[in-house]
């Protein structure tokens, strides 16, 4: 489903130099998997997910990325989006005055228009929200309040998942979604995305440490350090990951 | 010592209107207000009217009802604009407002030059609402001075929408004097014009007076929006709020000057102003002077001026999700100038106003 091949990146900051941050990244997800990528801070692993998604402050150097067999990397992020790519942000955007139910309707018949295909009716929409919500433990209210305006980061979370679930993206990336979530908020996430899990769909889930991944048993873990996947295994390497640190990969990557 | 200027053909005919006297012979020893005089650095009129067809306009005027009197009044406050508008008048329609009345006021200047001035009273412990409606057709200059006046209690909500009105030259300077307790919101809705001024003075007795000043603007290519506001807290007691967002686009230029002036008697004064401008683009002009002169010792004042671009991260959360560029720009623009037009308390007065904010913004997008 998804074919990055030898992906080089930098970052364009306004002002100074760039900077390399992705070497030659290959990865290559089937449908219906679910793989995971661990990785230290600053290997790469954040901007990984900005770059298959279309961030402009990442310019690619070299490299492909293609997805369900067409090359994405020159798209805009919201044709990315409309092919079915899905990015779950680390820290979610707040967005004040316009409402999420609101914004998340318009979202989808974007995306349904760019796909030539026809509007949702707002009766059915309704529908849905409320039966996904309901799954995430969201009320109604919440769904009325400006996108992720006032939520705490365990909320914001919660509602990335939320818009998953009403957009249904063919592939989802998780960047660290685990981050700043307590326990029970963690159980309840993870369970969101375990009923995305499909045939058709697959899944990047970025983050730090083993404790999401218990919940969401990826099929394939890679290991990154200093912008390449410098090891892939089963689930075991996550908990090696988790026992032994990520020192020695830092050091074979060097 | 001062060098006579040379007045343009514009401004000499316009003195050549005048009586002689002493407002004659301000204009021809000063001319136009231009932007080497401070309250005008930035909206420079002379400059706006120097080619401008200078003989008599046609101003269509067109009120929900018939004046209660015409007067002859002499406008305050005592500037060249309202003076020129008062001079240039036959008579000053005066409206005694009616409790739950809205008066509606729509002027359209054609090509040529003109001046008018109204009154408007709201009468101790009346309510109502006044609407007005500006534009200038090509050619065009209106200068219009409105004299405001509540009585004790009286409450007014006034709305106040300027229409984008390319090549027209609109001038609209309101005095507004409010009596103890009462009750004055005001907001405007403005697209611009060659260049268009809504110059605010008000008198603020204080007492549990309150003021509420604020309003959106959304300057497209070629637009000038001039919002000018001086309050004057004479009393203790006083509260005034302005909250004032807009928008440039390249090409358009938006200007803010407000200034609250606290008096030694206005003790206690709760004064607030805030303004926020957007920039759309690269070649888009804000320009802001928020000022706070405070001669009273126990008092809540505070003003804030900020300008900014569209959120890049923002930008790319929403079209992450799907929509367009120009349509996520255009839904963080409208959701940031809707606020001062949602604090608008009659619903359908509130709903028209943001109906036409987002008939703008798709132009504009």
């Amino acid at each position: 489903m998804l074919e990055i091949k030898n992906l080089h990146a930098r970052v364009n900051p306004e002002e100074g130099e760039a900077k390399a941050i992705l070497k030659g990244v290959d990865l290559t997800v089937p449908a219906g998997e679910v793989h995971a990528i661990m990785g230290p801070n600053g290997c790469g692993k954040s901007t990984l997910s900005y770059v298959l998604s279309g961030h402009n402050g990442y310019e690619v150097t070299d490299g492909s990325v293609s997805f369900l067999g067409e090359e994405i990397g020159e798209l805009e992020p919201e044709e990315r989006a409309a092919k079915g790519l899905f990015l779950s942000f680390q820290y979610p955007v707040e967005i004040p005055g316009v409402p999420t139910l609101t914004f998340l309707k318009e979202a989808a018949n974007a995306q349904l228009e760019a796909r030539g295909e026809g509007e949702i009716s707002a009766p059915e929409f309704i529908k849905r929200a409320r039966e996904n919500a309901a799954k995430l433990g969201i009320s109604n209210e919440m769904l009325k309040r400006p996108v992720n305006v006032g939520f705490s980061g365990g909320e914001k979370k919660r509602m990335e998942i939320f818009q998953a679930m009403m957009l249904e993206p063919k592939f989802l990336i998780l960047d660290e979604t685990d981050s700043g979530l307590d326990i029970d908020a963690l159980r309840v996430v993870a369970d969101g995305v375990n009923a995305l899990r499909s045939p058709e769909r697959s899944m990047l889930v970025i983050t730090h440490y083993q404790r999401l991944l218990e919940y969401l048993k990826p099929d394939v873990v890679h290991v990154m350090a200093d912008g390449r996947i410098v090891k892939t295994g089963g689930p075991e390497l996550a908990l090696e990951l988790e026992a032994e640190g990520y020192e020695k990969f830092s050091g074979a990557a060097a | 010592m001062g060098v006579i200027p040379q007045l343009s053909a514009f401004e000499a005919a316009l003195a050549a209107s005048l009586p002689a006297g002493d407002l004659r012979s301000v204009l021809e020893s000063g001319g136009l207000p231009h932007r080497r005089v401070e309250a005008w650095k930035w909206s420079d009129l002379r400059g706006a009217l120097a080619r401008a067809p200078s003989g008599a306009g046609a101003l269509t005027v067109d009120v929900s009802r018939k004046a209660d009197q015409i007067a002859r009044l002499d406008h305050q406050p005592d500037l060249l604009m309202p003076r020129l508008a008062a001079g240039l008048s036959d008579g000053c329609p005066v409206y005694d407002l009616q409790d739950g009345e809205t008066l509606s006021v729509g002027f359209e200047a054609g090509e040529g030059a003109s001046h008018h001035i109204a009154a408007v009273n709201v009468p101790a412990g009346v309510n109502a609402i006044l609407r007005e409606r500006y534009h200038a057709a090509p050619g065009g200059f209106a200068n219009i001075a409105l004299r405001i006046v509540l009585g004790e209690g009286a409450s007014l909500t006034r709305i106040v929408e300027q229409d984008a009105s390319p090549d027209g030259v609109l001038v609209v300077t309101t005095g507004i004097d409010l009596a103890a307790r009462a009750n004055m919101h005001q907001t405007t809705l403005g697209f611009g014009a060659k260049l268009a001024r809504l110059e605010t003075h008000v008198s603020h007795a204080g007492e549990g007076a309150q003021l509420s000043l604020g309003g959106s603007y959304l300057v497209a290519s070629g637009l000038h929006l001039d919002q000018t506001g001086i309050v004057q807290h004479t009393g203790p007691n006083g509260a005034t709020h302005e909250l004032f967002k807009g928008a440039a686009a390249k090409g358009g230029r938006g200007v803010f000057q407000g200034k609250i002036h606290v008096e030694q008697a206005a003790q206690k004064t709760d004064a607030q102003m805030n303004h926020r401008g957007l920039l759309l683009a690269d070649g888009a002009e804000i320009h802001a002077k928020p000022e706070l002169e405070i001669y009273a010792d126990d008092v809540v004042c505070a003003h804030g001026n900020a300008l900014g671009a569209v959120d890049d991260e923002a930008l790319f959360y929403m079209r992450q999700r799907g929509l367009t560029e120009p349509r996520a720009r255009a839904l963080l623009t409208r959701s940031f100038l809707a606020e001062p037009l949602e604090a608008i308390e009659d619903e359908t007065v509130r709903d028209a106003l943001l109906a036409r904010l987002d008939a703008a913004l798709e132009a504009v997008s």
